[in-house]
């Protein structure tokens, strides 16, 4: 819905399809912009997790293929670029375990060359996490600000994020956005982050992809995702005439002689408005929450774009 | 630099266009100066937690208007704007919020002569009191 003809791909995923014990994830195909921030939304199991390994390249595609940065996609993920990946997953690595922040953070900063001292010192200051615990004897939320404080300090050009802000407390987690939208100042830093938390989408997102059942159902940007629809109370009007409107995704009574709608918001249910208003009244409208707007767009509506 | 631009969630009004309105408004009113750098494209979309595709949208429009100008490497600026289309600007905001009043007073069977009674009382009350007059909400 966005033009991304000449928009440089960070990630394509192109047919890309992964059996395991449950049910297939794929076929996906799917293209992250570069120098964009991507969020996956979709119901606990829908196959976000598996994508992110796909994207790390610890899963390979049992069928179709994956690319980075227009590269070859039977190449697979080149070494110079992994180490510009900065990866939280959403159960931490057990290899670091019996670290401390400080061992950890010295294993890892041979393993970045781009690894930034200063900035893992004042990331791990301003989160509070305790330099001499060990790792597993954190608390989860400490844990996962390391984590994410690692990350960061490693200076990556592409993040994938699994619900990062699992266990942050609301300080860390602001901490956490601020943190994430500085690294974006650097030029063309792509975020791929999975989450179920709409406060996240709404303050970090560009991107929506929402994922169900192992199949992508869409990618949208946001702004125009959240105007795509919206409620509204009419009175006035009967049921059997506004079912035949176009537009008109529900309707149901909501009181006397009030319906309660929910409408694209489009041109043409505005030209119907327009032409009936001597007769119905919108008594009050509202935006769409975004697990409305994501059950919507599950049903098959699809989220138009706003102009 | 900060802008003052308030984002109704609830508004029936795309994103863009909201952001887009009062920029234009905050510039041709000279409320922003000539010359202010404006924040970056990212720094923007994440002050009002909307995407940078909207960001940029609004910052091409108003380049497009003449209200913006982009240097390569160092960002965007308010270009300067011309005293006639200030006048311009200042007659279509109060036209179009007549223009609304007026809709409204259709909507609920006003008569022509009614309404205007009413705006007369209206505009006389408030430019006889200097608290209440002048002021756009």
């Amino acid at each position: 819905m966005t033009e991304l003809t000449e928009q440089k791909i960070a990630i394509e995923f192109a047919g890309a399809m992964k059996r395991g014990r449950r049910k297939p994830i794929g076929p996906l195909n799917l293209r992250i912009p570069q120098g964009y921030v991507v969020a996956l939304v979709g119901p606990n199991g829908s196959g976000k997790s598996t994508m992110m390994n796909l994207m790390l390249d610890t899963l390979h595609p049992d069928e179709g293929s994956i690319s980075w940065y227009g590269g070859a996609p039977s190449k697979g993920l080149p070494l110079e670029l992994r180490q510009r990946i900065g990866y939280v997953p959403e159960n931490p690595a057990l290899e670091e375990n019996f670290m401390t922040a400080e061992m950890a953070a010295k294993f890892r900063a041979r393993w970045y060359p781009t690894w930034d001292q200063e900035r893992y010192e004042s990331l791990i200051t301003r989160f509070e996490v305790p330099r001499h615990e060990r790792l597993n004897r954190m608390s989860k939320g400490e844990r996962r600000k390391f984590e994410i404080a690692a990350v960061l300090a490693a200076r990556p050009k592409l993040l994938l994020l699994d619900e990062p802000s699992s266990g942050l407390d609301p300080f860390a987690w602001k901490d956490m956005i601020d943190e994430l939208r500085a690294s974006l100042d650097e030029e063309d830093v792509t975020i791929v982050l999975s989450t179920h938390i709409v406060e996240e989408v709404k303050r970090l997102a560009d991107f929506i992809v929402l994922v169900h059942q192992g199949q992508i159902v869409g990618m949208a940007e946001k702004d125009a995702l959240f105007g795509s629809w919206k409620e509204i109370w009419v009175r006035g009007a009967q049921q059997n005439e506004l079912n035949g409107i176009p537009g008109v995704l529900t309707c149901k009574e909501d009181g006397p002689s009030i319906m309660k709608l929910v409408v694209s918001d489009n041109v043409e249910f505005e030209e119907w408005f327009e032409r009936e208003r001597a007769k119905i009244q919108i008594i009050k409208s509202r935006s769409l929450e975004l697990e409305e707007i994501l059950q919507l767009w599950i049903q098959g509506h699809q989220p138009g774009q706003t102009n | 630099m900060w802008i003052p631009i308030q984002i109704n969630e609830n508004s029936a009004e795309p994103l863009y266009h909201q952001i887009e309105t009062q920029l234009r408004s905050l510039i041709v009113s000279g409320q922003i100066d000539e010359g202010t750098l404006l924040p970056s494209i990212r720094e923007f979309a994440g002050s009002l937690n909307c995407s940078v595709i909207t960001v940029r949208r609004v910052y091409q429009d108003l380049e497009n208007e003449g209200l913006l100008r982009t240097r390569q490497g160092t960002g965007t600026f308010v270009a300067s704007v011309g005293a006639g289309e200030r006048d311009e600007y200042r007659r279509t905001v109060v036209q179009e919020a007549i223009e609304v009043a007026v809709d409204k007073g259709i909507s609920v069977q006003y008569g022509e002569d009614e309404l205007k009674q009413l705006f007369l009382k209206i505009l006389k009350k408030k430019y006889s009191d200097p608290e209440g007059g002048g002021k756009s909400k």
